[in-house]
């Protein structure tokens, strides 16, 4: 016979405004099987649960029914305590009278009844819970790491420094991420590369570090602590092993006119080319597109002159698997483009600001590579058109960032301090020059962030006028910004040499594609989501998927660099045991019944199911049925819905358990 | 308009059977042979396993040899790897069962040797055996049939069936029911299901009936009433349909079998439908295939998603 305890919470206010927990508690308790039941404010904390342990002594309780709130809040916290007690936590079940109960309903008496029909419900199902041992399973103490901007970078190298393998996975040719783009970083304007690129030697210097660059995510398969991973590591055309990374093959490529995206398409690049000088690895790839070799067949010149005959027309793709227990998803973000649109796309442009059509209306990263020494241009802001110092110079604020009406809400974050940087790296270098801010407000929380900006103003002569700008023309080799000042009230016309748009974050293209190998949810942006937005921000609800950067959602360096180091302590977290406790809540193959037809095997998403052989004494096969491997299912229960025969079962919801609660209504 | 169906090649087929089957026992290509043989009444067939060559004239294809052996394959299956190869005279209907077993990893092909029969037709379950076929005796699967001759058999007798075009009563009668409103429709199949008397010949019969534990004899929890009452009735005839949903392709022995003349393979042929329209889906054809019902593609329908 069962002795079942019921708990019911009052969660503050949350249950006892609209349910009257006590005639709950005092109905349950006459239900069969129920020995005690009762009601307490708080049961979560530490008097609630000290009220627990002691009555499942006290009162030599076989089973607990909590009735608070959903199990996804604290069902690991009674499970906890119902183990602390001496019994097994299996045995303990929420009833969720708050969600499903509390917050949904106005009227006390309704809500009341049905309350106690949920906790009723538990009560039949918690009788059929059976005692699950733990299950355990090994961790491969290895890391993937995808994506390598500083994100990537960072996690990677705190991961390695505490002695795990990492495997870093980056899409382009060198790493280094938009924050090699930048030319100074706010707020203490330090060379972005001078900061940057040592960590990119530590990367490729690594001896705990696999750096695969230019490849992309395959195929994701395995659980928290087993993933298999495929990565394609596309072809290259030269070989990392045998190149040196001379450079005399971009000397001599005929082809020399391509647009580098590095360098937001101002700077020109061969066919074979590193993105940049400072890229690692230091290996050319050559762009088949562009490459005449692979257009017509003829030239082959970088072959020819390659002494350690690295370069290779035949490469093709290449696939391989690498074991890893943790994923770091760190793969940053694209920037908004107001010309250019994809089809369906919830996101829309700016036709007005001309973006495209005006040669000197640029984004904020194209106003970086021409600030930065390594940039095109050496440094010099020089209008794109015609190569002059422009004297006049407006930034745009928020273009995308919370503007509702083109399909994005949130604030981008970075774009109020880059552009006061913007302004200050402009006087800097254009002495005579005058810088214009449109804006909507300053955006400067952050150590020395609101000073950054102040200084912008106060000490270097930049313009702010609250207020949007309308509309963008070109008047001559003049652009003229029609806004307004919402301060003062009046139309604002300026007549600028360049304008800059500070263009919103945006999640990578692509971004939903990779979280569905990875089985990670996303936002309707395609930013990754977390676990919890406070307690939980760096960790999927995917087990053993972690996040850094961009990815997730808008963010700058120092937030970005935290969130990586955090990563990589769950990471070094889960790598300090050797074995993984799971939650027991796997399938169970019922061996008598199965025919061995595998729909279960068809339908489960988690390959867990393998094909066992029954034989008997003498060796003979008797049948070959289905078997679960628990280390590997989910625990989501499609096998069960599946199987003809009701031949598997899920532990803690077994149909007879589900039976029970549908009788218990 | 009563129109006659030509048999006339059945006896070459037969003839052709017995010595194939003659052949095959003799050499000890197969252990065993599952087919059609006359039975008591003139002009009535029954299934049998022969296991010697001197039986091979005991085997017969007419008109009345309705019976999809597949199904003897499925109770006898532990015993095909302990007897060897076995040999099994099949009909395009019954051999898209064998194809559906062999998906559900039931039969492996190799252990099998396939007869195949050309076959115009055989008789509707209501009509005396020693009748003649025509366009009103024939079986209305028979009717609507697309595999006269089976494909991929390990051997087929020569002969090529005649077969007319006939009306398509499955098809119409579905056309009938699905122009009723759902609470008409709903009204019919409780009428039809109320027939029940819960006797599961339509279990027995089925080959894709295979489980050795039936779901509906279970008790712990009772998933479906065993006693005749209507409600238990709906969800045996739901349960079946929704279990052969994807697999069955239309053998008919269901409705053949059973006594209280419920239209079981209507309900069969209707959820075929589904799948043909939904996934363009027909079951019985590859042997590989995970089916729609347990496989998920972005292009499925959602509409259903309200």
């Amino acid at each position: 016979m069962s002795r079942i305890g019921v708990f019911v919470c009052h969660c503050g206010e949350n249950i006892s405004r609209t349910v009257d927990v006590e005639r709950v508690a005092a109905q349950v308790g006459k239900m069969p099987g129920v020995a005690f039941a009762t009601d307490y404010k708080y049961m979560c904390s530490d008097p609630g649960q000290t009220l627990l342990k002691k009555t499942i002594q006290e009162q030599k309780l076989s089973h607990v029914v909590v009735a608070a709130c959903s199990p996804r809040m604290h069902e690991k916290t009674f499970r906890k305590a119902v183990e602390a007690a001496g019994l097994n936590p299996y045995l303990c079940e929420m009833a969720n009278i708050r969600e499903h109960c509390s917050w949904v309903h106005e009227d006390k008496q309704e809500a009341t009844a049905k309350a106690i029909e949920i906790v009723g419900m538990l009560v039949e199902r918690v009788k059929k819970n059976r005692v699950l041992p733990t299950i355990t399973v090994p961790v491969t103490k290895r890391s993937l790491v995808i994506g390598g901007g500083i994100a990537g970078i960072q996690a990677a190298l705190d991961i390695a420094d505490a002695g795990h393998e990492v495997v870093l996975v980056e899409r382009d040719p060198s790493i280094g991420g938009h924050m090699a783009q930048l030319s100074e970083t706010f707020p203490t304007l330090d060379c972005s590369q001078c900061i940057m690129t040592p960590k990119m030697v530590d990367v490729a210097n690594h001896p705990n570090i696999t750096l695969y660059s230019y490849s992309e995510i395959e195929q994701v398969d395995g659980y928290i602590g087993n993933f298999q991973v495929t990565i394609r590591r596309k072809a290259r055309s030269v070989d990392e092993d045998k190149c040196t990374g001379c450079g005399v093959c971009m000397e001599k490529c005929p082809v020399k006119k391509i647009p580098n995206k590095f360098d937001c398409n101002l700077g020109m690049r061969p066919a074979i080319y590193v993105p940049f000088p400072q890229a690692v690895p230091n290996t050319p790839v050559i762009d088949r597109d562009n490459c005449i070799k692979f257009k017509t067949g003829k030239c082959g010149l970088c072959q020819k002159v390659c002494g350690p005959g690295a370069v290779d027309y035949e490469q093709e793709d290449t696939l391989i698997v690498e074991p890893v227990g943790a994923i770091v998803v760190a793969t940053g973000f694209d920037l908004y483009t107001i010309d250019e649109k994809p089809k369906g796309s919830m996101i829309k442009g700016y036709g007005e600001f001309g973006h495209g059509k005006i040669p000197d209306v640029i984004d904020g990263m194209t106003f970086e590579r021409l600030a930065s020494a390594s940039g095109p241009t050496g440094g010099k802001i020089l209008r794109p058109s015609d190569g002059k110092e422009p004297k006049q110079i407006v930034f745009i604020q928020c273009i995308g960032s919370r503007a509702r009406e083109k399909g994005i809400s949130y604030c981008s974050k970075v774009c109020c301090m880059y552009t006061a940087k913007h302004t200050m790296l402009y006087h800097h270098k254009v002495h005579d020059g005058q810088a214009y801010v449109f804006f909507m407000d300053a955006r400067t929380p952050g150590k020395a962030y609101d000073e950054f900006w102040r200084r912008s103003i106060e000490e270097e002569e930049a313009v702010y006028i609250r207020g949007m700008v309308s509309r963008l023309y070109q008047k001559g080799n003049k652009i003229v910004v029609m806004g307004s000042d919402i301060a003062v009230g009046v139309q604002v016309e300026i007549e600028a040499d360049m304008v800059v748009l500070a263009t919103a974050i945006q999640p990578r293209t692509g971004a939903d594609s990779l979280a569905q190998k990875l089985g990670i949810s996303y936002d309707k942006y395609n930013f990754y989501s977390e676990a919890h937005a406070k307690l939980r921000p760096v960790e999927c609800a995917t087990a053993g998927i972690y996040l850094a950067g961009a990815c997730q959602g808008p963010k700058d360096i120092p937030d970005t660099v935290s969130q990586a180091s955090a990563a990589a302590a769950k990471v070094m977290t889960l790598f300090a045991k050797d074995k993984l406790e799971r939650e027991p809540i796997v399938a169970r193959v019922k061996e008598a019944g199965c025919v061995g037809c595998f729909a279960c095997k068809k339908v489960c998403a988690y390959g867990a199911v393998e094909e066992k052989e029954i034989r008997d004494r003498q060796g003979n096969l008797i049948k070959v049925v289905a078997y679960v491997n628990p280390g590997v299912c989910g625990g989501c229960g499609t096998c069960q819905a599946t199987c003809p025969s009701k031949s598997v079962e899920l532990d803690g919801y077994t149909d007879e358990q589900i039976v029970a609660m549908i009788e218990a209504l | 308009m009563t129109q006659t169906i030509d048999t006339n090649i059945y006896a070459a087929v037969t003839e052709a059977i017995q010595s194939e089957a003659q052949r095959i026992l003799a050499a000890g290509e197969v252990t065993a042979i599952v087919g059609y043989a006359a039975a008591r009444r003139k002009g009535s067939a029954q299934p049998i396993v022969i296991t010697s060559a001197d039986d091979a004239q005991k085997l017969i294809f007419t008109p009345a040899c309705v019976n999809n052996l597949a199904v003897y394959l499925t109770k006898a299956k532990k015993e095909i790897p302990k007897s060897g190869r076995i040999g099994i005279v099949v009909k395009g209907c019954d051999l898209k069962a064998l194809v559906g077993l062999m998906g559900e990893s039931q039969l492996k092909r190799e252990q099998l040797y396939l007869i195949g029969v050309p076959c115009a037709g055989v008789l509707a379950s209501t009509i005396q055996p020693d009748t003649g076929l025509t366009s009103d005796s024939i079986a209305p699967k028979c009717r609507e049939c697309d595999a006269h001759l089976p494909q991929g058999c390990d051997f087929v007798p020569s002969q090529t069936p005649v077969t007319p075009e006939l009306e398509k009563k499955y098809a119409a009668e579905i056309a009938r029911l699905e122009a009723l409103t759902p609470q008409e429709r709903w009204a019919y199949w409780k009428e039809q299901f109320s027939k029940c008397i819960k006797c599961y010949a339509c279990r027995q019969v089925c080959p894709f009936c295979f489980c050795e534990q039936c779901l509906c004899d279970r008790n712990k929890p009772q998933m479906v009433d065993t006693t005749p009452r209507p409600a238990g009735n709906t969800a045996w005839h739901i349960v079946r349909a929704m279990h052969l949903a994807g697999r069955c392709a239309g053998c008919a022995e269901c409705e053949r079998v059973c006594p209280m003349d419920i239209p079981l393979n209507l309900l069969n042929r209707k959820m075929a439908k589904e799948l043909k329209e939904l996934y363009d889906y027909e079951a019985g054809f590859d042997v590989h295939d995970k089916g729609p019902l347990n496989s998920y593609t972005e292009k499925d329908d959602q509409s259903f998603i309200k």
